[in-house]
């Protein structure tokens, strides 16, 4: 008998091992996917999307804003034979990519992104089954294609998700964006929801807000003027920027040919970049100022210092450099030399200086480095190194040629003559608002001095002479006090210069005693004429008549 | 001993008060959901609404629209200045 109750004992305990062990698996192995498997029985995970920050001018105009957009997404389990030629009468879709999306064995497929609200209230008329919509912000742009290389664009990562490549939109992508949310919804069983929420809810948080310190008038009208003379001179194309010399504040930058941020897809990538702060070129003339300030700050040349070599071309390293309009003025000084643009005279004033000076007056004044301007895609193109200057480097290069150097960091250093001599960080965002409704002011930076502010005074009166007399005059507004240089750089192209095709440019700041703007305009490769003075100059002059004229800044003469 | 019958009499009749009201609250806030999700869905209403509405005045106050309505209305920009930079002629008198 003892052995029949063994038995039976040995079986109850196996079976309770059993048990114990099976009640293990599924409640310690198995738990966390039972877990969730409940919750997707009851409940349903919503993605809580942030919006982007907004882009808004100085006047807070939003010239960035969002709206609403869905996006179209079905159940092809659950649509029927009829749900695609519906679809087909209301929006652009492309029936054999849809068609083929349907047949597949899921049970949610995309459809269309982007459907305004419009085609929504239009789809939901038709109360088709299986058709539903996720709501997203898209960007929604007022002024159009205003500012689209200071903007950038959003577009999207590897991931799928939002992201800003170029401009603002690349530089502030993480302020902009905030910070994605989830929410649990809890529904009872027959799918209606009920009050209570899972405890993992985490909030979304909208992206911060930037304050610029672009004037949207002064942008828009910067840009008609680009326009106009883009067509007008048959140039390849025109850009423009201006600041604030005693800030270094953006006031404005524009470049043509330009694309529209929203649309940004049907354009080349190659215009996508901001030509003012990422293209490299020779300055030409309009780099004579920043050798001439220096060569006055050294204490090596004066105003009225004559220039000895002036008095034809000047041969130099086997190579002979002449001025740009052959023409020669024998014992002219250093004013003289900047109103005729004379080459052979910057030649001499290079020499004075010396390689170690050059480079050390030229890298104060920023010269080599990034301007630090808050846009993505700055570039710059170090200066060569001291032992490769040769005799004839250094000479090209007190004309602007054989140095190259990007329209920012050429503007840049130029508004360091204007701001008595100190150098300003270059900065387009003025204010950062936060989610929170927080502040975040941007100081002007001071990245330095380069030259002394009696240095400083003295270009400035060389470079009002140079407007008054020099080949621009006719196009200088009247009664104002204008600095400023023009610039006719050949192109290198395969080793020479090629002398028709050139970068013509204006630099210059006003009013001269009180500076409210510097500015640089550049126009590569115009047809009607190569010249700095009769191209880029009455751009340059027409934006600045409109400026005075906004700023209420009456004539001084 | 006197056995407490008051007391157990007051606590069943808690027992029952309570249970009444426990169903009455939990019968009208289990169908709160339908409403709490009535009103999130007007709030989210509103929102698209003043979102759509913001597009449409953005638009009109952009200055792409200004130019092109002065444009359509014929206006023109004005090619020369007036500038006071001096006082008047004119005598004041003290």
């Amino acid at each position: 008998m003892i052995w029949r109750y063994r038995l039976v004992l040995f079986l109850l305990l196996f079976s309770f091992i059993i048990v114990i062990a099976r009640l293990f698996y599924w409640q310690v192995v198995k738990a966390q996917e039972l877990s969730l498997l409940g919750q997707s029985q009851y409940g349903k995970t919503i993605k809580i999307i942030p919006q982007r920050g907004e882009i808004r001018t100085s006047d807070k105009f939003p010239i960035v804003s969002n709206k609403i957009s869905f996006l179209l997404f079905a159940n092809p389990k659950e649509i029927k034979n009829n749900t695609l030629t519906k679809l087909l009468s209301i929006i652009d879709i492309d029936e054999s990519s849809v068609s083929a999306q349907l047949k597949l064995d899921k049970f949610w497929v995309p459809l269309k992104s982007g459907l305004s609200v419009d085609e929504k209230e239009k789809i939901n008329k038709l109360k088709l089954p299986g058709i539903g919509f996720e709501k997203h912000y898209a960007r929604y742009y007022p002024e159009a294609s205003m500012a689209a290389h200071l903007i950038g664009f959003v577009g999207k990562d590897e991931a799928g998700q939002d992201k800003g490549y170029f401009g603002l939109e690349g530089y502030y992508d993480r302020l902009l964006r905030g910070k994605e949310g989830e929410a649990v919804q809890i529904h009872d069983a027959i799918g209606r929801p009920i009050l209570a929420q899972a405890d993992e809810n985490t909030k979304a948080i909208d992206g911060s807000s930037l304050i610029l310190n672009i004037d949207r008038s002064i942008q828009f009208m910067v840009e008609e003027r680009l326009k106009e003379g883009l067509k007008k001179y048959g140039a390849s194309g025109v850009m423009a920027a201006i600041l604030e010399p005693g800030t270094g504040n953006v006031i404005a930058m524009a470049s043509f040919p330009s694309f529209s941020s929203e649309n940004y897809q049907d354009y080349s990538e190659d215009i996508y970049k901001n030509l003012f702060i990422s293209s490299i070129y020779e300055p030409g003339s309009t780099f004579k100022p920043l050798v001439m300030s220096s060569a006055f700050d050294a204490g090596l040349v004066k105003p009225e210092t004559k220039c000895p070599i002036c008095g034809g071309p000047y041969s130099i390293g086997g190579y002979e450099i002449h001025t740009w309009n052959n023409k020669y003025y024998k014992d002219i000084n250093m004013i003289e030399v900047i109103q005729h643009s004379d080459n052979v005279g910057m030649v001499y004033v290079a020499e004075k200086l010396g390689v170690d000076r050059m480079i050390d007056y030229i890298g104060k004044f920023g010269i080599g480095d990034l301007t630090g301007i808050d846009l993505q895609g700055e570039t710059a193109h170090p200066l060569p190194p001291k032992n490769i200057w040769y005799p004839v480097d250094l000479a090209t290069k007190g004309f602007g040629q054989g140095i190259t150097l990007t329209p920012i960091e050429l503007l840049s250093a130029f508004s360091a003559i204007a701001n008595k001599g100190i150098r300003m960080e270059p900065h387009v965002v003025s204010q950062i608002i936060t989610s929170d409704g927080k502040k975040i002011q941007i100081k002007p930076k001071e990245l330095g001095r380069p030259i002394s502010e009696s240095s400083a005074k003295v270009m400035t009166e060389i470079l009002v002479n140079a407007v008054n007399k020099g080949e621009a005059a006719w196009a200088a507004p009247k009664g104002y006090r204008v600095a400023g240089k023009t610039g006719t750089a050949s192109i290198p192209i395969k080793g020479h210069y090629d002398s028709n095709q050139t970068i013509a440019s204006f630099i210059g700041f006003a009013p001269a005693d009180n500076p409210k703007f510097s500015m640089l305009v550049i126009i590569d490769r115009p047809t009607t004429s190569i010249y700095g003075a009769e191209t880029a100059a009455p751009i340059f002059f027409k934006i600045a008549k409109n400026l005075l004229l906004y700023y209420g800044i009456p004539p001084s003469e | 001993m006197k056995k407490p019958i008051s007391l157990i009499f007051l606590v069943i009749f808690m027992i029952i008060i309570l249970s009444i009201i426990k169903t009455v609250v939990s019968g009208r806030l289990s169908t709160s959901g339908v409403s709490l999700s009535k009103i999130e869905e007007e709030i989210n209403n509103y929102k698209t609404q003043n979102i759509i509405l913001r597009e449409k005045l953005l638009t009109v106050s952009s200055l792409n629209n200004i130019v092109s309505k002065a444009t359509l209305l014929g206006f023109v920009e004005k090619k020369s200045e007036f500038i006071l930079s001096k006082p008047l002629p004119l005598a004041i008198k003290q």
